[in-house]
């Protein structure tokens, strides 16, 4: 493993605050909720790993058998929970299957599979969504998306989708208001907090706490 | 070539400004160097931002130069490099077909400039292309799928930005290992969607007027060069996203020796672009001024 120190860019000498802030600042930046359903999550998966093993192990050696307490964003328990891999219970075998393929980033196959169903109904068109979404086409997920919720109007999954999409999604910045949405959506912050911690819990986890209560 | 991908300026330190417009000089010397005077001319901001984004660390030396533009006072200028090479053939080969495409649509005088621009900078186009065969071969399939795709009239926002995307995409496959060619990759494949959304949107009212393709135009089936509040609203947020996809992939790369202006282009640059796009304040005259004055 890297020096802990140069994983979190601080140097050996820095305060326990100091480590806990360059940690925070990392984990906010690698946080699996902004790369969800990304190409490149995998990556990011790697890089929050090796910053959650540099602060355990700093922290560690600095307690010197003082419990050996355990920081860090809770590693794979959460992370998996946030990677996609949802469980599903769809009655039609052969959408679990596409699924299945979306969430290996099987694309092609997916959207193959998904033209020669002749029925769409909304899940077609939620899986259709997913397949645009992943490989960056956002207009067409968002009005697949759309059509999905439309047609079955009390379906969580439908409509978190477009609610997160609506809300322009999540991701790191360097200060708040530096997106592309223009003057309100600086404002909406913690309203989209709020949205990204529900959606969250939908799928098992829970980021306000993850952020706030270290 | 487009412009969009520029800093905010007055969020610039006055070092990084200095270095920015190096990086811009030298971009402008190197396509002198290699291309000929005359390819001086399509020295532009989005070639800049890749030559940063593509630099390794030690791509940093400058030296004083003058030009035409600059007499009197010399400026320290980025000095030839892999990085730099790489943004100046790629400016060539896109340049060149972006002209030829324009001198086959276009109207009028203008068409014949670029026609004319065209016969004049073939040989380093050729020449740039036997440079970067990978890069002109993306360039040359994508804007024939473009064109093509332009004229079915294409209804798909996504399918039309994807070609374009796909050519910034290609970029990254020139980086030296798999997972920096896929970081890369996704960054410019979303930054080629912004760039190519914003142009449409900037360029509707007078496509609207031309009868030339915009791909806003088939797919809100506007009678009228002006998108509504919700259709704003919509296209701001797959802007949004795809700003969201850059985000991501940029915490990913390594570190840069010109992270902090590259942070100042895709935080508050982009955003302004796009502010000023869909406030209808990037207007061509608008679009000369700003680059008179910026550098």
């Amino acid at each position: 493993m890297n020096d802990p120190y140069s994983v979190l860019g601080v140097s050996p000498s820095a305060s326990d605050d100091e480590v806990k802030k360059a940690y925070r600042d990392l984990a906010r930046k690698y946080h699996p909720d902004n790369y969800h359903d990304n190409p490149l999550a995998d990556l990011a998966s790697e890089k929050m790993k090796e910053i959650n093993e540099a602060y355990d192990a700093i922290t560690k050696s600095r307690e010197q058998g003082g419990g050996g307490s355990s920081y860090g964003y809770g590693g794979g328990a959460y992370q998996s929970q946030s990677a996609g891999q949802r469980q599903y219970t769809g009655a039609n075998a052969q959408y679990v299957r596409i699924r299945n393929l979306i969430n290996a980033n099987d694309l092609a196959q997916a959207e193959a599979m998904l033209n020669a169903i002749p029925d769409h109904n909304a899940e077609w068109f939620y899986l259709m969504g997913s397949v645009c979404w992943r490989r960056g086409w956002m207009d067409q997920a968002g009005q697949y998306f759309r059509t999905a919720a439309t047609m079955e109007p009390g379906n969580v999954e439908y409509r978190n989708a477009v609610q997160y999409m609506n809300q322009g999604g999540q991701a790191y910045r360097p200060a708040a208001g530096m997106d592309m949405m223009g003057g309100d959506a600086a404002c909406n912050m913690c309203q989209n907090l709020i949205c990204a911690d529900c959606c969250c819990e939908m799928c098992g986890g829970n980021l306000i706490p993850c952020i706030g209560c270290r | 070539m487009y412009g969009y991908v520029r800093p905010v300026k007055g969020e610039m330190k006055i070092s990084e400004f200095e270095r920015f417009r190096g990086v811009y000089c030298g971009l402008c010397h190197e396509l002198s160097r290699r291309y000929g005077p005359l390819s001086r001319f399509l020295v532009n901001y989005d070639f800049t931002f890749l030559a940063m984004l593509l630099a390794g660390p030690d791509d940093t030396k400058t030296c004083p130069r003058r030009c035409a533009a600059h007499p009197i006072k010399a400026t320290d200028c980025l000095m030839a490099c892999a990085s730099l090479e790489t943004a100046a053939d790629m400016t060539v080969i896109l340049g060149w077909w972006k002209m030829a495409d324009g001198a086959q649509d276009g109207h009028g005088p203008r068409a014949a400039g670029y026609k004319a621009a065209c016969r004049a900078l073939k040989g380093a186009c050729d020449k740039a292309a036997a440079r970067q065969p990978a890069f002109a071969a993306a360039v040359e399939e994508n804007l024939r799928g473009l064109r093509k795709l332009e004229s079915e009239h294409c209804p798909n926002l996504d399918q039309a930005a994807d070609r374009f995307a796909s050519i910034l995409r290609s970029i990254g496959a020139g980086e030296r290992t798999p997972e920096r060619q896929r970081i890369t990759g996704e960054l410019l494949y979303h930054l080629g969607r912004i760039i190519y959304i914003l142009d449409a949107v900037d360029d509707l009212a007078e496509d609207m007027r031309t009868g030339d393709y915009n791909p806003l135009r088939y797919r809100f089936a506007l009678a009228e060069g002006r998108l509504t509040p919700e259709q704003e609203r919509e296209l701001r947020t797959g802007l949004q996203l795809s700003h969201n996809a850059i985000s991501g992939a940029y915490a990913l790369m390594e570190s840069n020796p010109y992270a902090g202006i590259l942070t100042n282009i895709i935080y508050l640059g982009l955003p302004a672009a796009t502010q000023a796009v869909f406030a209808g304040t990037w207007n061509a005259g608008a679009k000369l001024k700003r680059e008179r004055s910026s550098l």
